[in-house]
């Protein structure tokens, strides 16, 4: 819950975040239900106390995906470790726990049960979104690797072996709370073509081709007059080899338009925002500033 | 894990386009424009619709941000947090939409991060006051106007979005006065420090004289003086809130 809650943060992609952002409160709620019912038995409410040593190592080992770019590292170490265990867990326990003598801990085990089949469809939905290709498909197999050694090494959380009742196929499972996978899907996709003006768009072209270039002379004559190429953050990126450019956002301020480029290269990456303001002689640029190095790229 | 994080570490998408709010207001108004969006088209309308939902993204972020990073804290202030937590993603899923309804897209108008700042605040009676008070009372001010100029313009569904919001808003900034009570309980010098916070924050969203009282269709963002009495700020704090509004320098 807590990773959850920090990674919202850390996380670039939309659907990512509200997946997280709709899970938090689902398992603060289990963890309160589990806290309350601890004193009912006899024990200590609200501690948190790893099982063992191994159950602690596994849990910093989750939390340590914390770039921006380890998103498939963190849905994999939730959605993917965590929660088919605990589900398998809940279930196992469901099973032992006497129906007459332990109808509390029962009912808060189906609805945990409930919410873990919920939360890893939507998660397993989002995971092959953002792991699409090859290269981040390895990466989401090492980190379920990983995490499981870690985990098996550990016990499971509770410390007294991995639980053997398999998770059930959730991937059909119907959402009616409101953390339809699918929706948070469409709403990060939803921006479609942006409604960039034809005269913009050749400028914003030939632009970028010339930042490609390196052409400080064809870049020059994008600048409004007054602005010189040198004033601008091109002086700092001048010199490295880029072989392609992406137009990345599109945004309005006033009556002029912000265009993020990302060029790529080689051996780096660079992202350009340009303010282009309309002119008699048609769009200029009146400001050119450095948005990001190496960007980072979505999952 | 670190906690708390540094407040350049909120991660993006590329399609957003981050920028200074003082920055941003500069170079509209060189333009001729409002600093703000004043909700005199529906083009204003769009682009304070967009500035709500990256609000509202960034206060999913600040919210999750502090079940996170208050451990030690009681319970009750970790599920209060995590409520508000899924409220804000179901906002910003709302607002998504009421974007698309209005034929808008995320990243259409830049992002500026001067609230996730105020999410930073290391200590959590802080950041409650500054969020779940600053901010969320601000969110009231705001949501209120919305509703009324959605139900002026006949647009049903802007108007009924927003005001579910806007009930979810009085709740988070009730949690907010009970936080700041508890958390200072016996310690008045964290009190006033948090406090202090949270008027820096209402002065900084008092935004060089936008905020003020008066008349929904005449002032750029009114005081909701009857929503904030429902929320829990006390008569004097309103006052006071007015007051600020009226020594604000203009942009």
């Amino acid at each position: 819950m807590r990773a959850l809650g920090g990674w919202i943060a850390l996380t670039p992609e939309l659907s990512a975040k509200l997946l997280m952002g709709r899970h938090v409160w689902d398992l603060a709620q289990q963890c309160d239900a589990f806290g309350q019912r601890l004193p009912e038995l006899r024990s200590r409410a609200h501690v948190s106390e790893a099982a063992n040593p191994a159950v602690a190592t596994f849990m910093d080992s989750l939390e340590d995906a914390e770039g921006p770019d380890q998103t498939v590292e963190r849905l994999v170490g939730v959605y993917g470790v965590v929660k088919p265990h605990l589900l398998a867990t809940y279930r196992d326990h469901l099973a032992r726990a006497n129906p007459v003598y332990e109808p509390p801990t029962r009912r808060i085990l189906a609805r945990c049960i409930d919410d873990e089949e919920r939360h890893i469809a939507a998660g397993e939905t989002i995971l092959k979104y953002l792991a699409a290709g090859p290269r981040v498909t390895e990466r989401v197999s090492a980190r379920r690797r990983h995490l499981e050694g870690l985990l098996a090494a550990a016990g499971g959380v509770t410390g007294d072996g991995l639980a053997t009742r398999d998770a059930p196929d959730v991937a059909r499972r119907q959402t009616d709370l409101s953390d339809d996978a699918q929706e948070f899907i469409r709403l990060e996709k939803a921006t479609g073509t942006w409604p960039v003006p034809e005269d913009l768009e050749e400028a914003q072209r030939s632009f970028a081709a010339a930042l490609v270039a390196g052409d400080d002379a064809a870049l020059a004559r994008w600048l409004v007059p007054g602005l010189e190429l040198e004033a601008t953050a091109w002086s700092s990126l001048r010199g490295t080899r880029y072989s392609r450019h992406l137009t990345v956002a599109f945004a309005r301020l006033g009556y002029q338009r912000l265009v993020k480029t990302r060029l790529e290269g080689p051996s780096s990456s660079a992202t350009v925002l340009a303010r282009w303001t309309s002119s008699p002689e048609g769009w200029r640029i009146a400001a050119l500033d450095v948005a990001g190095r190496d960007a980072v790229r979505p999952a | 894990m670190d906690r708390p994080i540094a407040y350049d570490k909120l991660a993006r998408e590329e399609r957003f386009v981050r920028m200074r709010a003082r920055e941003v207001a500069e170079i509209k108004v060189s333009q001729g424009l409002p600093p703000f969006p004043d909700l005199s088209s529906s083009e204003s309308i769009k682009e304070r619709v967009h500035g709500i939902m990256v609000g509202e993204l960034q206060a999913m972020e600040g919210a999750g941000r502090s079940v996170c990073d208050f451990p030690d804290a009681p319970w009750e202030f970790t599920m209060d947090m995590a409520r508000q937590t899924w409220d804000e993603s179901r906002h910003v899923e709302i607002y998504l939409r009421l974007l698309e309804h209005l034929g808008g897209y995320a990243g259409e108008f830049p992002e500026t991060t001067i609230l996730w700042r105020c999410a930073c605040a290391e200590d959590a009676a802080a950041r409650v006051a500054g969020v779940n008070r600053g901010l969320e009372g601000l969110a009231c001010d705001v949501f209120n106007q919305l509703v009324h100029i959605a139900r002026k313009i006949g647009d049903p569904i802007l108007e009924r979005a927003v005001d579910f919001v806007l009930a979810d808003e009085i709740t988070h900034v009730r949690m907010g006065s009970k936080w700041l009570t508890k958390l200072t309980e016996g310690d008045a010098e964290r009190r006033r420090r948090a406090i202090e916070f949270q008027e820096s924050i209402d002065e900084r969203f008092n935004l060089g004289g936008v905020r003020r009282e008066g008349d929904h269709d005449v002032v750029s963002i009114s005081i909701a003086t009857d929503v904030r009495r429902m929320a829990g700020f006390t008569d004097e704090e309103i006052e006071r809130l007015i007051k600020t509004t009226q020594r604000s320098q203009v942009y």
